[in-house]
């Protein structure tokens, strides 16, 4: 029987493992990634809420603009990733650290 | 009900005036070579359409307050006021911009283009009036931000820089939008006015269980001004990013950032719930810290651009401190605040820019012995350190007395004890560059072009408010007396 908890726990666990990603992989793109599945994650929940407990379409439109939004951030982060790999042929997040200090 | 969105535009036009000029200024941008160098109409461009959009503002201020679009933006006083310092805040920007040589000559355009964008979000962020539109504005600041923090291309920092800021942006977007949802699901709506109301019908113990919920949603606004804890990309991207682009971040992005949360904080937690109680204690742990760091690590600094990156962080937790207090004082407090910070940050970033221009750095010893070579703009330096210190009869000092009165009024003794001691702290690294300035020997007599006349002439006219706003500062604050937040 899926239920909202299934739903609560899939998206939780979607938000636990993109948090995991960006603190544990050193990958930029693998980072961008992470992004995504928290983003995911909470527009998984919008749509669960509004399928079983509320009656407006607000959900929905939270979702679709998540997905929008998601999209044009990853584009202007990968645009960015990009740039730095050009100047330091590397898209290890260690390379990044000339700023501190 | 067509009907009432079309009379609703009536009360949009300044957003709409700008999302046309960001258009218009993109077709105009692509009609030009790639290797021409004055591209003066985009800038005259950028410019009056900026100006337009102050006065359709101001003559927006008297209106009434209203909900438009189906509730989904709030019109109020208090929103254009803001909106009003955020406008004047890049009209000095886009100045700054053509008179620096930090930004790439080709990409000035570009940078007028965006910097309308970033308004633009923060305009929306201001006047949100339901989830959706908090997380369209901050989207619409942060996406257009990484792309302005990397602006010097061929510059490892400044990539680097934009690198930082769209991950850590991403990952608290992400946050922001994870906590929405689950108050979403609890509450049932995402208009605020409805899900106020929905809120005081639960208990207690299911408040505090959606509390959490609220410190997630808090940890995407309080990413765009720099509270403490997620403060770590501030200082990198400030330093990283060119000048003028710092100087915009540290106003248009930290003034939409602040006035959401007054207006959350006004819609949620007005009633006495425990809710309430515990946002104000966030919100009080939060401002202490960030006025704590803030202040302590501007101390070590070298680079003036990062000691005022350190100390723009102070601020932000000042301004949070005025937004503890959940009252009309309260706010009347920010807003004054969020006025003389803006010229003060305007004047203290136009110095360093020019300074920063002629010697390719920004170090504190640059700044040495420059009474003796261009006296006026050393005194409008001191006149911007005393008042970022809080130092009366100037304008800084009002504005911080404000908001230790608003703490006073609601019982927040040790907040305001707080407040104080860092101002104490605070004027070790303001009233360095003074002494450098004044009481060094200076290192060579060099000429620095960025202080030509007309420059000096903007300066000082920025540099005005300051002055009069310490002492003549009553007009102000009844202006600020009018901007109340408007809820339903």
């Amino acid at each position: 029987m899926i239920n909202l908890g299934s739903y609560l726990i899939i998206s939780f666990a979607l938000f636990i493992c993109g948090i995991l990603v960006m603190v544990a992989r050193k990958n930029i793109i693998a980072i961008l990634l992470g992004i995504e599945l928290i983003l995911n994650a909470s527009a998984l929940n919008f749509v669960a809420y509004t399928k079983f407990m509320n009656n407006n379409l607000d959900g929905h439109i939270m979702s679709l603009f998540i997905i929008v939004t998601a999209a044009a951030e990853a584009a202007v982060g990968l645009g960015i990733v990009i740039r730095f790999f050009q100047l330091r042929e590397s898209i290890h997040i260690d390379d990044a650290a000339t700023l501190q200090n | 009900m067509y009907l009432n969105y079309l009379a609703n535009i009536a009360r949009y036009i300044p957003e709409l005036i700008l999302v046309a000029l960001m258009a218009g200024l993109l077709i105009l941008e692509t009609t030009y070579r790639e290797d021409e160098k004055n591209k003066k109409y985009i800038f005259i461009g950028g410019l009056i359409g900026l100006v337009v959009a102050l006065a359709s503002l101001v003559a927006n201020f008297s209106g009434k307050s209203e909900t438009i679009f189906s509730q989904s933006m709030i019109i109020d006083p208090f929103s254009t006021l803001m909106k009003i310092i955020m406008v004047l805040g890049t009209i000095g920007v886009f100045y700054l911009s053509r008179i620096s040589k930090d930004i790439y000559e080709s990409l000035k355009t570009e940078f007028i283009v965006m910097a309308v964008g970033i308004l633009i979000g923060g305009m929306i962020l201001a006047s949100a009036n339901n989830m959706l539109m908090i997380y369209i504005g901050v989207e619409t600041l942060s996406i257009l931000s990484y792309v302005m923090a990397s602006f010097k291309k061929n510059d490892e920092r400044s990539s680097e820089a934009g690198l930082k800021y769209a991950l850590y942006g991403g990952l608290s977007a992400g946050i922001m939008l994870f906590g929405m949802s689950h108050i979403f699901g609890v509450l049932g709506t995402i208009q605020f006015s409805g899900m106020a109301v929905n809120l005081l019908k639960l208990n207690q113990a299911q408040m505090l269980i959606l509390m959490p919920s609220f410190i997630l949603f808090f940890v995407g606004i309080g990413y765009k001004i720099a509270a403490v804890p997620f403060h770590m990309w501030s200082p990198d991207v400030y330093e990283g990013s060119p000048t003028p682009v710092t100087a915009f971040f540290a106003i248009v992005p930290k003034i939409a950032g602040i006035s959401a949360l007054a207006r959350i904080g006004f819609i949620f937690f007005t009633a006495a719930t425990p809710m309430r109680a515990s946002w104000i204690l966030l919100l009080m742990a939060v401002a202490s810290l960030t006025m704590t760091v803030g202040n302590v690590t501007a101390i070590g600094q070298k680079s003036v651009k990062r000691m005022l990156a350190y100390s723009s962080i102070s601020h932000a937790g000042i301004m949070l401190c005025g937004l503890v207090v959940i009252n009309d004082i309260g706010v009347r407090a920010i807003t004054f605040y969020g006025i003389t910070y803006l010229f003060m940050t305007l004047v203290a970033f136009y110095i360093v820019s020019i300074v920063q221009d002629k010697y390719g750095n920004d170090h504190f010893d640059r700044f040495t012995g420059l009474a003796y070579r261009y006296p006026f703009m050393a005194v409008v330096m001191t006149i911007v350190m005393f008042s970022l210190t809080g130092l009366p009869p100037l304008a800084g000092f009002v504005a911080k007395f404000n908001i230790i009165n608003a703490l006073l009024n609601s019982h927040f003794y040790t907040l305001a004890i707080i407040l104080a001691l860092n101002s104490v702290v605070s004027a070790y690294y303001y009233l360095k560059i003074v002494r450098l300035m004044t009481l060094k020997q200076q290192e060579s007599n060099e000429v620095i072009e960025g202080f030509g006349f007309l420059n000096q002439f903007i300066i000082i006219v920025m540099t005005a408010p300051i002055l009069v706003l310490g002492v003549f500062w009553e007009n102000i604050m009844m202006l600020a007396n009018g901007a109340k937040i408007f809820f339903q």
